[in-house]
């Protein structure tokens, strides 16, 4: 700890805090760090809140008059996207013009056509021209039919017929995912675009102390510094990183603060992520900061120019996304430790069980950071070697 | 001392040094001449550890510069022929940032920048971020750089290109000054009777070679010539060259 103290007293120090004033005075870089890292947490609430809300309007609403010639029809019919309302009378147009999407009238002779094992008559009124009435119609029949397959079940008994001549078989949804997992599945983009938000938010400073750098030359009088090259690209990760690490922290803040409003209980969830959540999400984010730091700056320092800089991050940026989206459709069980180990695919699982309260191996996490960080030394010296091409200083 | 021997390099396949031998000695300033292409930024380049040379030896106050590269920065000013400042950071930042990565603290620190700022004449721009500045401008801070840790040497690539009348006196009032403390300058020109002014002596170099070295009249006596700029195109280009051009003037 102290050798640290004393080497950031030194002039490694002082190229650390040239690289993070540089860094966190480009107001443009900051702006669209802030603006993701609190774009997505707000989408991501909105996107939730209006799946549920549309599918509250999901629900339609039946009228149902003579309900007192069929007594059990009521309760038979209501339900989950259904209400069902007893009328004494009314008029079927007057209805459906108001807050009803259906009407449902029993005939009159219904229960003496029923006793004497007629045909006797429901009548559904409708508004064909209501984008409702399709769909108020749908969950009614499907309301009715297994109404009408237990009166014929019960007709056959009595004639001494066994039901299921006319059944050979019969199927029976069961859904077994618990309200967990249909949490998990609805949040299971989040921990990619958490991903993703490293990669927008260090974008622009990265192509700035790289390619932007050696644009306007201000690379040479850096390297001609009693530094190692190693610690020049060092300086630049940390500071690249610095931004990266802290719009994560602040998407994953915002996620926080803005559970809340998400409608938690219908997806089954508790408010998982708490204050030391957030901690331990943003540490879980810190060794992948600087890999994504050190690669962009790599990257930038390859280009020929600023802007064949921005189009290369432009592109590694959303790739993440679609890499970690990929491996979630796919038959890879990425829970896996082997898979843990890998960086990003390690970092998005432990990010998932995370945000709905799950736990993770303390013994995964620390593996696969490790290895994240072996990744970051490596490309460090990588890029070391990178500064000393001719071609950076336009010699050749 | 500046001691290069033997130094080759070459771009591509393309040969820029050849074999190329001098000495700069202590506190004196001399000036490198050469075209466009003579592999004058080159040979500084390397001098100053940025660039590998191919092949041939580069010693710094006595230092391998291939060796200990950093050792060799700690004594180097470098002030190249087309420098970027950080236009995010004032000049008092800037510097000090710079003097700080060559190891300088405290009142160390405090009165090397208290001496650039005033030899170079930096009070208006002090508290200014660099960004909208002149040439001038950014030339005064870019030599501020180089000579805030007080190296024994400095190498100046095209100093005063792009210079206004005034920023150009300054600059060589204070080289002038520098080779009073005994530092050693080396720098390269097209300006020849800023050369002539400056310079206690003079290398020719053409297409990566060493054509001419000495004191600026031993050498217009050794062409033959009465003024620098027809000595140096008599030995860049041959007598040929320079009768040609005569001819056509």
């Amino acid at each position: 700890m102290r050798m640290v103290r004393q080497w950031l007293r030194g002039p490694m120090g002082a190229l650390l805090y040239k690289e993070l004033l540089e860094a966190w005075r480009d107001k443009r870089a900051l702006l669209t760090a802030v603006t993701f890292a609190l774009l997505f947490p707000a989408m991501i609430t909105g996107a939730t809140v209006f799946m549920f809300k549309v599918k509250s309007e999901n629900e339609s609403r039946l009228a149902l008059i003579g309900a007192e010639r069929l007594p059990l029809l009521a309760q038979q019919l209501a339900g989950e996207q259904l209400l069902v309302d007893v009328l004494e009378a009314g008029e079927p147009a007057e209805l459906l013009a108001g807050e009803y999407d259906l009407v449902l009238q029993v005939g009159e002779d219904f229960a003496s056509e029923y006793r004497q094992f007629g045909v006797p008559r429901l009548y559904v009124y409708m508004d064909g021209a209501s984008k409702d009435a399709g769909r108020a119609r749908r969950q009614l029949q499907e309301r009715l039919a297994p109404l009408q397959q237990q009166v014929v079940q019960q007709r056959l008994v009595a004639r001494g017929v066994a039901p299921q001549l006319l059944a050979p078989w019969r199927m029976e949804m069961r859904d077994i995912s618990t309200p967990s997992d249909r949490g998990k599945m609805i949040l299971a983009s989040v921990p990619a675009l958490l991903i993703m938000t490293l990669f927008v938010a260090s974008l622009a400073t990265a192509v700035d102390a790289s390619a932007g750098e050696r644009e306007r030359l201000s690379l040479e009088p850096l390297l001609l510094q009693p530094l190692p090259p190693w610690q020049v690209v060092l300086a630049k990760t940390l500071a690249v990183a610095s931004l990266g690490w802290l719009a994560g922290l602040l998407s994953v803040s915002a996620l926080t603060a803005l559970m809340p409003l998400m409608p938690m209980a219908e997806l089954g969830m508790q408010q998982a992520t708490s204050l030391s959540g957030v901690l331990a999400m943003g540490l879980l984010l810190l060794p992948l900061a600087l890999l994504v730091a050190v690669v962009q700056l790599l990257l930038a320092l390859g280009s020929k120019s600023f802007k064949d800089a921005q189009m290369r991050l432009s592109i590694l940026q959303v790739a993440p996304l679609f890499l970690l989206m990929a491996l979630d459709m796919s038959q890879v069980q990425l829970d896996r430790p082997a898979w843990q180990l890998l960086p990003l695919v390690g970092q998005q699982q432990w990010l998932k069980a995370l945000l709905v309260g799950d736990s993770v191996s303390l013994f995964a996490v620390l593996a696969g950071s490790v290895v994240t960080l072996a990744l970051v030394a490596a490309f460090i010296l990588i890029g070391a070697r990178a500064l000393r091409r001719e071609s950076l200083l336009g010699a050749t | 001392m500046i001691e290069v021997k033997s130094l080759r390099k070459q771009f591509a396949g393309r040969p820029v040094l050849r074999d190329l031998s001098f000495e700069i000695p202590d506190g004196r300033i001399t000036a490198l001449l050469g075209a466009n292409g003579a592999g004058k930024t080159t040979c500084l380049r390397i001098v100053s550890g940025l660039l590998n040379a191919d092949a041939g030896e580069v010693r710094v106050g006595g230092i391998d510069v291939a060796r200990d590269p950093l050792a060799v920065r700690r004594q180097l000013g470098v002030v190249g022929d087309r420098e970027g400042l950080y236009e995010r950071l004032s000049v008092e930042e800037y510097l000090t940032l710079f003097a700080q990565m060559q190891g300088l603290r405290g009142s160390d620190l405090s009165r090397s920048l208290d001496g650039v700022r005033s030899e170079l004449e930096l009070g208006d721009l002090w508290d200014r971020r660099t960004v909208g500045f002149s040439q001038g401008e950014r030339m005064k801070v870019s030599l501020a750089r180089a000579l805030v840790h007080r190296p024994q040497h400095l190498i100046l690539d095209e100093p005063t290109r792009g210079l206004d009348v005034l920023a150009a006196r300054l600059l060589r009032r204070t080289l002038l000054r520098l080779k009073e403390a005994g530092t050693t300058i080396v720098f390269s020109s097209h300006v020849m009777s800023e050369v002539l002014e400056l310079s206690d002596r003079v290398l020719v170099m053409a297409e990566g070679r060493l054509v001419g070295d000495g004191e600026p009249a031993a050498l217009m006596a050794q062409a033959g010539c009465d003024n620098l700029e027809d000595t140096f195109v008599s030995l860049a280009y041959g007598q040929s060259k320079l009768t040609e051009q005569e001819a056509l003037a």
